[in-house]
């Protein structure tokens, strides 16, 4: 799956920290989201969906879409 | 226009860490404190087992009551251990109980086929009880674990 989440950060000028700290999670979590080595479950995409004001399907693309 | 909303929004995420900070701590700190409780509690109960096992040695012509006492101390020792391990695991984010479940995915398997060769190399050769009882192969248990969490650690790094 891919996914915007590096851009969307940046463009905010958030750390990993940052984000990890706003999402309730690690900052190795937000790390390998990033660089697609991990697929949030549903709640946690849903999170950072809520926090960028952005659909998932924005946010989080499939491979093959 | 752009920098001083891009200047906003930095300040806002830096207020909500720190307010997360005061609340109860990130969960980097959570990890923090969870893994100095595990290694405190951990040395602890090992303390505790090499004290049974040096009385053991020295009790050897003691009543097997004593004997089965002193086998057991350590035990409620493990117990507060592993509490603390599970109460960690809990605590933790959906990626490290991920990688948790990849290290005990892989050490579960790797101390099955360890233990069922050694049982087969026991029928096949004798292994010497010294070398190879079960107060010497539980110790591979927590060696393959820590080996299945460095993969996992370092799939998601």
């Amino acid at each position: 799956m891919k996914n915007r989440l590096k851009v969307l950060r940046a463009e905010r000028d958030w750390s990993q920290q940052d984000l990890a700290d706003q999402l309730g999670v690690s900052r190795q979590t937000i790390n390998a989201i990033e660089t697609e080595k991990y697929d949030p479950s549903l709640p946690l995409a849903l999170k950072i969906g809520r926090l960028f004001d952005q659909c998932v399907e924005k946010i989080f693309t499939l491979d093959s879409a | 226009m752009l920098i001083p909303i891009l200047h906003r929004k930095r300040k806002a995420a830096e207020a909500a860490a720190r307010a997360i900070k005061e609340v109860g701590g990130t969960v980097e700190d959570t990890r923090r404190v969870y893994g100095t409780r595990l290694l405190i509690r951990g040395m602890l109960w090992g303390s505790v087992y090499l004290l049974s096992r040096g009385l053991l040695e020295l009790a050897v012509e003691s009543p097997p009551a004593v004997r089965v006492a002193i086998a057991l101390l350590p035990t409620p020792f493990f117990v507060y251990y592993l509490w603390t391990w599970m109460k960690g695991v809990s605590e933790m984010d959906e990626l490290q109980r991920r990688i948790e479940l990849e290290a005990l995915g892989f050490a579960f398997p790797a101390s099955l086929v360890f233990l069922a060769t050694l049982g087969l190399l026991d029928v096949a050769i004798t292994l010497n009880p010294d070398d190879f009882s079960l107060r010497h192969t539980w110790l591979m248990m927590p060696m393959l674990y820590y080996v299945g969490l460095w993969r996992a650690q370092r799939r998601y790094q």
